[in-house]
């Protein structure tokens, strides 16, 4: 995909699985070009689409009446109740008004937004407009439905429920679902499978569990202070001598620890840290995260 | 109540229904749009303006009508008819008011709302394309300008045909019926046209009733001074999106219109050429839109 001479996806071979994808790159990857060739509303420089078994350019219409969206800004006319909102927006989607209207009212309450349906949006929180975007996604029954940055803005707790919201979309009601985040984490804790994305080009993707997993050895953290560098350098050095294989950039007190020996590595360390005096924040099986997918590929 | 009362829960349904497409969504769009430029299901405060406009729109037409029926109680339905009656075509230039006043302060709504708000990218992840979503919105504001362009004229022609002073026969009523609302249609296409064009060009309310207003005033006025000032060409005036869709009516009922100076052809051509540039201005104004 060209735009001008900015090429902002290249070469992408993607085939997308069953489930909860997860779109992930940075800022700027091409995430949302991506969902535009998706819906039909951009066509590739080269190459095919295929969505739900229709071509997005040539069948766009039909295929956007099968697909919930999710957008990443606030789409919202602040005066409008949000039923009325779920409801216009199923009507577009081609259902019938009078079953717009029960459906609406059944997406909100299965976003946890039954009490609040009839409140206008503008006079939402943020976590209840990330829901309502929700119900206006699955409302009109999609087969497919794309979310674009679905937990931008929330706070911790809410971004759980929203995460959790979007697991049971999937899993209850058997609608495949590709969010695009740049919170790997998140994607994680979600997703079925990944697309990996990183200045337009393909990094990985797969399932989750083939590309993330538990690795042998463990992950160490020790408390940061003024000399918890110092503190990291000698716990290092003691587990080297032991015949430990350790991995440490000197940068900050972390550090990965891999020898004969899940139960034997973490005793070690153990007993190391309490040898040199070091305060221990977190000691963890180590494990393969998507993070390390991007580290390696940039 | 009984022991076994219980809350219903219906889950999530599929829908194995029919879905109505591109034409369902312009449909429901345009719908949706009427209803918020008259302000229905809002609150009462968002209903007072468009109810002013079409009441200003409305009271020439009204104000003909009951002097259509006392006239011809008391003067002979002939003698109104003949001698004091306005032309059809000469209805709709007494709702210039109510025009303007709709195009600067109803129209944008149409289009601005769903610019600030972002409904035009959630729109665009539905049935409906770039080209259906301005086309749906066009049906809305011609639908709602019809109100002042077309319907007083109707209801004058219903006044004049129960004061039997109307059209002679079925025949000739038919003709001026769909002359009046073939030729009040055209107008509506173009005043919605420039109208949704100018509007396009800002994300504020304030800001597209501004550009409204110089887009139509702001030619009205130099067409004007040209002419009257200048000596320009009354030629001039196919410039001025006041005047031509008015005088596109005229030319329709067959009438000279206010400057007979401009040919019938040129009057069609200028009309076009309106509808043409606001066409391209929106097809600009859109066409990068998006999720």
């Amino acid at each position: 995909m060209v735009f001008g001479t900015h090429r902002a996806l290249d070469s992408l071979d993607v085939e997308v699985q069953p489930g909860v994808t997860g779109l992930v790159g940075a800022n700027g990857a091409g995430k949302t070009t991506f969902m535009s060739i998706v819906l039909g509303l951009r066509a590739a420089t080269e190459g095919s689409v295929t969505v739900l078994g229709k071509d997005p350019r040539r069948d766009g219409a039909e295929l956007r009446s099968l697909v919930g969206f999710g957008a990443e800004r606030n789409v919202f006319p602040d005066d409008m109740p949000a039923s009325d909102f779920v409801k216009h927006l199923t009507e577009v989607r081609g259902v019938p008004r009078s079953e717009a209207k029960s459906r609406s009212s059944d997406a909100l309450w299965l976003v946890g937004l039954g009490e609040e349906r009839f409140r206008p949006l503008g006079t939402m929180s943020t976590g209840q407009r990330q829901r309502v975007k929700l119900a206006q996604a699955i409302a009109a029954d999609p087969s497919l439905i794309l979310l674009d940055e679905p937990t931008d803005g929330l706070d911790p707790a809410q971004r759980d429920e929203i995460l959790a919201l979007i697991r049971q979309v999937s899993t209850e009601f058997g609608i495949d679902i590709m969010l695009s985040s740049h919170l790997l984490e998140e994607v994680e804790r979600v997703c079925d499978s990944v697309v990996a994305i990183d200045a337009g080009r393909l990094i990985a993707q797969g399932r989750l569990v083939d590309l993330v997993g538990d690795l042998s050895g463990v992950s160490v953290e020790l408390v940061d202070g003024s000399d918890g560098l110092v503190a990291a350098s000698a716990v290092v050095a003691a587990l080297r001598s032991l015949g430990m294989d350790v991995e440490f950039d000197g940068e900050r007190p972390r550090f990965e620890v891999d020898g004969p020996g899940p139960e034997r590595v973490v005793d070690a360390v153990r007993d190391v840290v309490a040898s040199e005096g070091a305060q221990l924040r977190r000691i963890e099986p180590r494990r393969r995260r998507l993070e390390d997918l991007f580290e390696a590929a940039t | 109540m009984s022991g076994d009362a219980q809350i219903l829960d219906r889950g999530y349904r599929r829908f194995d229904g029919e879905r109505s497409g591109v034409a369902g969504a312009v449909r429901s769009v345009s719908w949706h749009t009427t209803r918020g430029m008259l302000g229905l299901g809002r609150k009462f405060r968002f209903k007072i303006v468009p109810l002013l406009i079409i009441l200003i729109g409305f009271l020439p037409a009204i104000g003909f009508a009951a002097f259509v029926i006392i006239a011809s109680t008391f003067a002979g339905a002939d003698l109104f008819a003949d001698e004091i009656a306005p032309e059809y075509w000469e209805l709709a230039p007494q709702s210039i008011p109510s025009i303007v006043l709709f195009i600067a302060l109803m129209a944008p709504d149409a289009i601005v709302r769903d610019r600030r708000d972002g409904m035009v990218s959630l729109y665009l992840t539905t049935p409906l394309s770039r080209w259906s979503y301005i086309f749906s919105k066009f049906i809305a504001v011609v639908g709602v300008l019809a109100i002042v362009v077309l319907v007083p004229t109707l209801l004058f022609l219903i006044a004049l045909t129960f004061a039997s002073a109307g059209p002679d026969g079925f025949v000739d009523w038919i003709v001026v019926f769909i002359r009046t609302v073939g030729s009040g249609l055209a107008a509506c296409l173009v005043y919605a046209a420039v109208s949704m064009a100018a509007s396009s060009l800002t994300d504020r309310r304030s800001f597209a009733t501004a550009i409204v207003i110089l887009t139509f005033f702001g030619t009205l006025t130099t067409v004007g001074i040209m002419i009257d000032v200048g000596d320009a060409s009354t030629t001039w005036q196919m410039l001025n999106p006041v005047v031509m869709p008015l005088e596109l009516i005229a030319r329709m009922f067959g009438g000279s219109g206010e400057f007979p100076e401009v040919g019938t052809a040129n009057v069609y051509l200028a009309n076009a050429g309106w509808l043409a540039a606001s066409g391209g201005l929106l097809w600009w104004r859109y066409k990068d839109a998006g999720v």
